[in-house]
């Protein structure tokens, strides 16, 4: 490998990780929960009526219920474990006393950092290719394209890449894991109910002002939360916005901004999960950043030689 | 090899550090003495590029540490304290993990690790899980990887502490392999006698400042301004007695049973000036000894009265 891309953090967490029975068995557990879910959720479609496999158009349906469901399951699953997989790397080097080796070897802090979140998406990473024979059940039914699903994984990636740095963050500015931890998932509660909040009565404000609206607003807020994203991805994916779930759940927002006139600005143009990739990766870039400075161990400027 | 210069430490109000100045040689091992809490491990941190100081300056084999922390860490080895090992890595891995750190080439490093662990006899172990290894297995794995990237000077924060006597013994002995090798090393301990014999010289820090530094020897003399040499005659002790009192640098002579032990003040010169008067006098001198002085209780003297300074 060439010496530029090599992490030794990485590669000594990669080589680690799978030895012993622990991520077997988390591996197993997740993928448990998920069809555990699912075939409850499918059991009761069948029994109350809603699934049946009478015709084309009615098994295109059935398999797009699925579908959602386990995109939705899984991204909710994603949100719950990247946070446990980060929100400790940084704090933990700490109370285990190995940081202090770290940061006197050559590796730069931002290099450390990166290692340590791409080693937890390393893992997520596994947890999203294991679920994929769970979602190729969807093929099944039809309605759903393999490209579908292959965005559907890079937008988990982006996802879990946004909400891991948050927990680096969080990891490299307290010293304690237990606090960095339950930090990060009450940020991640706050961000996600708050933007969808605020974004709603933002709307609502722009909207009531205007009789008869013909732009296309967006407010930015609703850019720096991923589950708006997948929303959008979700619609997108599942075709007529009047009949599918998501613009049942999501259209308050940007379903019926989307039907009123042409959006305005070239941001604005991108279909809104592309837009809420770039937003939320740029953010985990940035904090990224913050964290390999927050561990900087010589800050030049605080010394007067 | 290692130059500190007026370095100062603040924690708000608190002085950690004090104008502390120092200079170690190269190949030279330097003990660095004080009680808990007297700033080692601050300047130590300091000198390993972890800790950013108030102000002064810190100079490594001609490169300042504040200026070039990168190029100062391919010069340090740093051994801390307390430090942690990771679970699920073993010895080899531990090495080859923190070899690839410092950016040493693949094959570079297995030979390097194997040659580590043959100095610091844990070849046996490199297979086993770094996690199960003894305190004192543990405290040479990571002597050996301060020693991974070869550097010339190592900062070694207390490397016995909490150790039986044969680990003690055996760390001991690396470090004199270490001096052998060509090595500085800059050593911290709490305890003087512990580190006296294997220093060629040695710091003593209390509160931040820097308050006697020398050889073991000079920094006796200095504190007691006396030498005690212990002679042993064949027979004539009465004649030796007396002619001992007359020398113009004995202090004192007391005798125990067929050894007499002399306190006498001036250099080493004096000492060769004494024996030669023994010798010339045809007192049948069979040994001459130097004694080293109550190191435990100069250093609560010198730990004690924050003014002593030389």
């Amino acid at each position: 490998m060439k010496r530029w891309l090599y992490n030794p953090v990485l590669a000594s967490s990669l080589k680690t990780r799978m030895r012993g029975w622990r991520t077997a068995a988390a591996v197993t557990a997740y993928l448990g929960v998920m069809l555990f879910i699912a075939y409850i959720f499918f059991k009761i479609s069948v029994e109350n009526g809603v699934m049946y496999y009478l015709s084309f158009s009615s098994s295109r349906s059935a398999g797009l219920r699925v579908y959602l469901m386990l995109a939705v399951l899984q991204f909710a699953l994603i949100l719950l474990v990247t946070p446990a997989q980060t929100a400790g790397v940084i704090s933990s080097e700490r109370e285990m006393q190995t940081l202090d080796l770290l940061l006197c070897t050559k590796m730069s802090p931002l290099s450390i950092i990166i290692g340590k979140l791409l080693s937890s998406l390393a893992f997520i990473l596994l947890l999203i290719i294991s679920s994929i024979p769970l979602f190729s059940l969807v093929f099944l039914f039809g309605g759903i394209a393999p490209e579908d699903v292959a965005m559907l994984f890079l937008f988990y990636i982006i996802t879990a890449f946004a909400v891991g740095s948050i927990g680096i963050f969080y990891s490299a500015l307290f010293k304690r894991t237990v606090v960095s931890t339950v930090v990060t998932y009450i940020t991640i509660f706050f961000l996600g109910i708050v933007s969808v909040v605020l974004g709603a009565y933002m709307m609502s404000v722009h909207y009531s002002q205007v009789p008869s609206p013909t732009d296309h607003y967006i407010p930015f807020i609703l850019y720096i939360n991923p589950a708006v994203g997948l929303g959008d991805l979700l619609a997108r994916q599942a075709g007529d916005p009047t009949t599918n779930v998501y613009y049942g759940i999501l259209g308050l927002f940007f379903g019926v901004s989307r039907s009123l006139g042409s959006p305005q600005g070239w941001f604005q143009k991108l279909p809104l999960w592309i837009g809420n990739s770039a937003v939320i990766s740029g953010i985990a870039v940035l904090l990224l950043c913050a964290s390999a400075w927050v561990i900087r161990p010589y800050k030049r400027l605080r010394c007067k030689s | 090899m290692l130059v500190v210069r007026d370095l100062v430490k603040k924690y708000g109000d608190f002085l950690a550090v004090d104008h502390l100045n120092m200079e170690v040689e190269r190949g030279q091992i330097f003990g660095f003495i004080g009680p808990n809490g007297a700033g080692k491990t601050t300047t130590m941190k300091i000198i390993a590029t972890l800790l950013a100081p108030t102000s002064g300056r810190v100079v490594v084999d001609g490169i300042d540490v504040f200026k070039d922390p990168i190029k100062a860490r391919e010069k340090i080895g740093y051994m801390p304290d307390f430090f942690g090992v990771y679970d699920n890595l073993k010895v080899k891995e531990y090495l080859d993990f923190y070899g690839s750190a410092y950016g040493i080439e693949y094959r570079e490093r297995r030979k390097i690790a194997e040659d580590l662990l043959e100095l610091v006899d844990l070849s046996d172990k490199k297979d086993a899980y770094v996690d199960t290894l003894s305190r004192g297995m543990k405290q040479r794995l990571c002597l050996a990887r301060c020693l991974i990237h070869n550097p010339e000077l190592l900062i070694l924060d207390e490397p016995a502490s909490g150790m039986d006597p044969r680990a003690r013994a055996e760390i001991k002995a690396i470090l004199k392999e270490l001096k052998r090798m060509g090595k500085t090393i800059l050593i911290s301990s709490h305890i003087l006698p512990e580190v006296a014999e294997i220093c060629d010289s040695v710091g003593i820090i209390d509160r931040g400042k820097l308050v006697v530094q020398g050889s073991v020897e000079q920094i006796i003399q200095r504190m007691t301004g006396r030498t005690v040499v212990r002679i042993r005659v064949l027979r004539d002790m009465d004649r030796a007695i007396s002619l001992l009192k007359e020398q113009p640098m004995v202090t004192s002579v007391i005798q125990e049973d067929q050894e007499l032990e002399v306190a006498c003040k001036g250099s080493d010169e004096d000492l060769w000036q004494l024996l030669r008067a023994l010798v010339s006098s045809d007192v049948p001198v069979v040994s001459f000894r130097k004694m080293e002085g109550n190191l435990e209780q100069i250093f609560m003297e010198v730990t004690s009265d924050e003014e002593m300074a030389l």
